[in-house]
């Protein structure tokens, strides 16, 4: 009988154990986590921090779900290493979990911003369900916030305000929000999204150092420029810095995530990687990547656990990404890997209006969509076709995307 | 109208406006919808319009997360 374990109870952790059970169904499998509750939605975590969302529909399995399926759930369990010579998990209470081939999906925590007081209370990182809780009833109690991080998280924190009548100031090191992905016609359409629901972004700007009160409660920011801004509130989200503490010594290859090929192995034999974790192969970009949505997360978990239970190379990963923010009146989204390729077209249509394809080698790699998301399924299709379609952008930045305008494919 | 269009009509979806949910609903974000799921779900809520159930991976009485929350009903 085979044993499988797997670090991580997030989106790609839980599909990884569902598909090795449909698999392998003598097999022993056994979830870990640190958590204190199994899966929950992440996606809709920032949905209840706004106060919108009861608890119940975030949560997705509850415990019966792993007994069902004879599946070990070990829940506040952490794990302090893995000796790949003998393949064991050592956990810090749990005694030690042996394993045939082990699947490593810790996900990341928040990064703290290196300055002074970024712990101080009021200020809050955005990851966990525990975490939701903790700004929902915080921002509830504030009046004035501060939010850090001009990217796709740092955005929600901006709703959060907005949701619960907090005024806040949007603190953004740049002359604009996501500026890897958009330029400033795209990004002010965002820009005057925070404004409608009470953000106001800051430029040029960022945090020196956070003041506090003698109770430890955070008071003000101040920027680099000695701008204060006051605040009983705070959102920091800079980035992730991912949860490999517990692999020092076991010689896996890292790179910011841990490498792994198409198949989602790592070079230690019988350990395989999944989700935002991972530094994946990407065969539709072909080179090497990340990825924080939930759809690529549960895929590569899918994906992985596939080839754990074949024990060979049976299934490649490829996966065209989504990513929404669906925070203000108009909707957004970014696909693939909008920040990345050689080339990119632009066009706005009107205030609420604009649009970004990416493209490596001629091929689309990515993109974004704002206000209007009728081409996407479309642009989806040319990138997962592969197709070389740079030299007609034309007909890509039409309002309505016709794909029967496009030139007919060359032979190859 | 001929038994055929009955049929579609009855095993088509549309949406309609919530102001909230309840502990009981189910919610997903339009994040969880595949590419042609998305794609019809924004197909009928930009024109107004039912879907056909073979069409989409939509369950009445969900909930869909997008700008606003969307309720699915059959139509």
């Amino acid at each position: 009988m085979t044993q499988y374990v797997i670090i991580g109870d997030g989106i790609s952790g839980s599909s990884a154990a569902e598909t090795l059970r449909e698999e392998d169904p003598d097999a022993k499998i056994t979830v870990i986590t640190d958590e204190g509750e199994p899966l929950y939605n992440r996606i809709l975590i920032k949905e209840h921090a706004k106060g919108k969302l009861p608890e119940a529909p975030i949560s997705i399995h509850e415990e019966e779900w792993y007994e069902e399926r004879d599946i070990e759930l070990s829940l506040d369990t952490h794990v302090t290493s893995v000796d790949t010579d003998e393949n064991v998990v050592h956990t810090h209470d749990s005694g030690d979990i042996p394993y045939d081939k082990l699947l490593v999906a810790t996900g990341g925590t928040p990064t703290q911003l290196p300055v002074d007081n970024s712990d101080a209370d009021g200020i809050h990182h955005f990851w966990t369900f525990q975490d939701a809780r903790g700004i929902r009833e915080s921002a509830e109690a504030a009046d004035n916030a501060v939010v850090v991080g001009a990217g796709l998280l740092g955005i929600d924190f901006a709703a959060v305000c907005g949701a619960q009548g907090v005024d806040g100031k949007y603190l953004m090191r740049g002359d604009r929000w996501w500026r890897y992905a958009l330029s400033g016609e795209g990004a002010e359409i965002m820009h005057e999204g925070m404004r409608d629901v009470g953000v106001e972004p800051v430029f040029d700007s960022g945090v020196d150092h956070f003041e506090t009160d003698d109770d430890g409660a955070v008071t003000a920011a101040v920027d680099p420029n000695g701008d204060r801004y006051d605040c009983d509130f705070a959102g920091v989200a800079i980035g992730l810095t991912f949860n490999t503490e517990f692999l020092r010594g076991a010689g896996l290859e890292q790179d910011n995530g841990i490498l792994v090929d198409e198949y989602m192995q790592t070079n230690v034999d019988d350990i395989y990687a999944a989700g935002d974790i991972t530094r994946f192969y990407d065969v539709l970009l072909g080179e090497q990547a990340q990825n924080g949505s939930w759809g690529s997360a549960k895929e590569q978990g899918r994906v992985a656990a596939v080839n754990m239970a074949a024990d060979a190379e049976e299934e490649e990963f490829q996966w065209v990404s989504s990513y929404s923010i669906t925070h203000f009146d108009f909707p957004f989204l970014s696909f693939g890997h909008p920040t990345l390729g050689d080339e990119h077209a632009e066009r706005k249509y009107s205030d609420t209006e604009w649009r970004r394809v990416a493209f490596k080698d001629g091929k689309i790699v990515g993109g974004v969509l704002i206000g209007d998301l009728s081409p996407q399924s479309k642009f989806k299709q040319l990138m997962r076709n592969q197709r070389v379609v740079a030299d007609q952008a034309e007909v890509l930045l039409e309002k309505q995307v016709d794909l029967d305008n496009l030139a007919p494919e060359q032979e190859q | 109208m001929s038994m055929a269009s009955c049929d579609i009509l009855r095993r088509s979806r549309h949406l309609e406006r919530v102001e909230s949910v309840t502990a009981e609903t189910t919610v997903r974000h339009v994040d969880q919808l595949d590419t042609e799921t998305l794609d019809a779900f924004y197909r009928a809520l930009t024109a107004d319009r039912p879907v056909s159930e073979a069409d989409v991976d939509l369950e009445p009485g969900e909930v869909i997360v997008f700008t606003d929350y969307y309720r699915v009903a059959r139509t």
